[in-house]
Formats: structure tokens, sequence, C-alpha cells
């Protein structure tokens, strides 16, 4: 992609984002902490661990209106078996467990990824397909398609010691009881490799959904992400 | 069962599950380095060489050694020059395509190929010069042998084993004979899949 694509593609994304950040928007800011396990088996097989938890500090609207007050929302536990299948591309399933208030959400996952590695930097695509169940609403089917890169700020890769920037895109598109709606993240995010087998990054993970048929929800969680090789 | 003891318990077994460790990876750093902290022999030896483009230079630290690296492109080919610390010139790495190398060589290097991989797919290939400077920067300004220099291929392959694939970085001799031939460990994508 060349400069003038890249110029584009920003102009795009920002006006798309300022077309639905209207004064009826709501928005919530809160923290977004996650640990990330990974470990890796034989024959090409790898299983990754998460803990997601989730606390939401502010809520409002654009046209002003907020109130502040620390509410914890919910806690996420998955498990993800990944099969290496190419040089370049997994494919993985998983089961996510959700505790939010007193309810229990199960999540199934199954997901495909690529992982390019250019000169001075890595992309991955993934795609992902999952089935949420919970205790008093219908099943919901998510598509969701996320491009990922990985820049290094120092050479040409992210060696022990040196930062990164990470910044995802992601579209979720999201059937429930004949309903459909579209989620839109952007997740810049700054990495340090701490060791070969940690790093750690922050940054903000920005959602946006509703935005088709009501007024747009628009989330600003403050990510903190550890990853370990384990 | 409450649902803060199934968080526990879950917890628990997270934490149970890092025990097992994995081998040592090669360790090898590589990071941008300023022209002002480049080796004086390096630097007269790549400013000697006219019509490139803009050069890149690299520190690349492995557990025996450590290296100074200029990446830059000269004729339309990427150009890779590697010196010790010291500026002494290690070898010139020149990129090439597959037509490029005589027939003899491609027929020696696809039979190798051949016995180590049930199919196989050559990613990259250069052509590396190493023996005295003034003579490999000879070849490289004029293309032509003034005297001995060595000459090995260096091959990036994509090789397909009965139950995997990997990639693997081959050195072949200037008949086409294998020299050495090492596994390239990709570092950790985790953090850009989940």
């Amino acid at each position: 992609m060349n400069i003038n694509k890249e110029i584009l593609l920003v102009l795009c994304l920002a006006h798309f984002f300022s077309l639905r950040i209207s004064a009826q928007s709501t928005y919530q800011l809160g923290s977004l902490p996650s640990i990330n396990l990974n470990h890796k088996l034989e024959n090409d097989w790898t299983v990754n661990f998460k803990i997601e938890s989730r606390q939401v500090m502010q809520r409002g609207s654009f046209d002003g209106k907020s109130e502040k007050s620390f509410d914890y929302v919910l806690t996420d536990y998955s498990m993800i078996a990944a099969k290496k299948l190419g040089l370049n591309s997994r494919l993985s399933g998983g089961y996510l467990i959700r505790f939010r208030e007193k309810e229990i959400i199960h999540r199934l996952i199954q997901q495909y990824t690529i992982t390019q590695r250019l000169t001075s930097l890595r992309l991955a695509h993934r795609v992902v397909t999952d089935q949420t169940f919970f205790e008093n609403e219908d099943t919901e089917y998510r598509l969701r398609y996320r491009l990922a890169t990985e820049l290094p700020l120092n050479g040409q890769s992210a060696d022990i010691g040196e930062f990164y920037l990470k910044i995802s895109n992601e579209y979720l598109n999201s059937f429930q009881s004949s309903e459909y709606d579209l989620e839109v993240r952007l997740v810049p995010l700054l990495g340090y490799t701490a060791t070969e087998k940690q790093k750690v990054e922050l940054g903000i993970d920005y959602r946006v959904n509703s935005f088709l048929s009501n007024n747009a929800r628009n989330s600003f969680w403050i990510c903190l992400n550890w990853f370990v090789d384990i | 069962m409450p649902n803060y003891i199934i968080q526990k318990c879950l917890l628990f077994l997270l934490v149970m599950s890092s025990t097992a460790l994995y081998g040592q990876v090669k360790y090898e750093k590589e990071s941008r380095m300023k022209e002002k902290d480049v080796p004086k022999m390096a630097l007269d030896f790549i400013n000697s060489l006219e019509g490139k483009g803009k050069v890149k230079w690299y520190l690349e630290e492995g557990l025996d050694q450590t290296s100074v690296e200029a990446k830059f492109k000269l004729n339309r080919q990427k150009h890779s020059i590697e010196f010790d610390t010291t500026g002494n010139l290690e070898d010139a790495e020149i990129q090439l395509t597959w037509k490029e190398i005589s027939p003899a060589v491609r027929d020696s290097i696809d039979f190798f190929l051949g016995q180590d991989c049930k199919k196989y797919k050559i990613r990259r290939i250069q052509i590396q010069y190493s023996g005295e400077p003034g003579i490999v920067l000879q070849k490289i300004k004029t293309g032509e042998k003034v005297s001995d220099y060595a000459v090995r291929y260096e091959l990036i392959v994509k090789c397909r084993k009965e139950v995997n694939v990997n990639l693997y970085e081959y050195l072949f001799s200037e008949s086409g004979q294998k020299l050495s031939v090492s596994q390239i460990v990709f570092k950790n994508s985790s953090h850009l899949e989940y």
C-alpha cells in the first residue's frame, strides 16, 4: 500500500467516525486489563489462556451529560487451542466463560489467522466466528474480521528491550433474534518486548456499535495487556 | 457453585499449567544504527560505492558475535554488506533471481532440496562474496572478477516435510554443494492473534 492509499484510508476512517459521534451518541470510559498465557505443545499445537476484566469509570452522552462512578462489569476466562496449518496460518477453536453480575455466559470460538511477515512489519488477518449462549436471551452469532499490524519502533523487528506500535481494526457482525448489528473497533497500542517470553501493551480500545439503527454507543477502554509464554 | 469460586478455580488451573518451559532459541537482536556510530572502515567501504540508494545501518547482536550491516539498493539489486565491529568486511550479499544462477548449480541445489523436502519453494536467493575487501569491492562495483574470492549461495526455503512446513536457511557452495541448513524460528505472534 503506498502513502496516498494510506492517507485516503485514514481520511475515510476519520470521516466514518466523525459521522457516528453525534450529540445523542452515548459513551462509556473504563479499563480493560488482560493477561494472555500462551503455551507451545508438540506437533505445531499451541494453547492460549486469557483472563480479561472490564471496569467502567464514566458514562455519558456527547451532549454534555456524564456520570462518574467506578463499576466492575465483568470478567472473561477463555481457552483456545490452535493448530498451525501452513507456514503462516493457524486454525483455532476455543471456549470462553463470562461472569457478568449474577449471570454466566458461554461462548464457543472458531478462528483462522494468517500472519504476514514483511520487511519491517508484521500483519495478521483474523477471521472469527463465535456463538454466545445467554441464560435469558437468544443465542448471538458473530462473524468478525480483524487486521492487526505490529510496527517496530527500532530496527526491522521488535526485539527484547524495544518498543512497537500495534494497531488493529476489527469489524464485528452480530446476529441475534433476527436483528443485525455492526461493531467497529480501532485499537492503537504501544507495546514493549520485556523478555523473550513477555510483552506488555498499553493503549486505547475504541468500540462503536448500534449506529446502524439507533444512536451510536461508543466505548473507550484503557487497555493494559500482558502476554506471557509459558 | 458461586461465581467467585469458579473464578478462583480457573485462576488456579491457569497458574498450575505454567510449569513446562521450552528450550532456548537462538538469541539475535537487530537494531538500527546511526551513521556516526558506524566504524570508519565500514563507512569508507560503503561510501566508495557510487549510484547506490539510501543506506540503512543495523547492529546485529548474536550470542557469539556482533556485526554491523549496511543495506541498500544498487543497480536495482538489494545489497547487504556485513562487517565486524571494527569495520573489517565479513561478506557481501546480493539478491539474485533463480534464473541468474547457472543451470548446473541450479540442478545441484534442486537435488539437495528435493532430498530434504517433500515439497519446497525458494523464497529468497542471495549470492555471498567474501575475501579481500578490495577484490569484493571491485566485484560489487564492476561485476568483474579480478582475483580469488569465495562464493556461496544463501537460500531461504519454505520446506514441507512429512508432518509440518517450516522456513529454512540453506547455504550452498559455488558449485551447489550443501554446506549447512538451519531452521528459521519466527518470533512469537500470539499478541497479534489473540
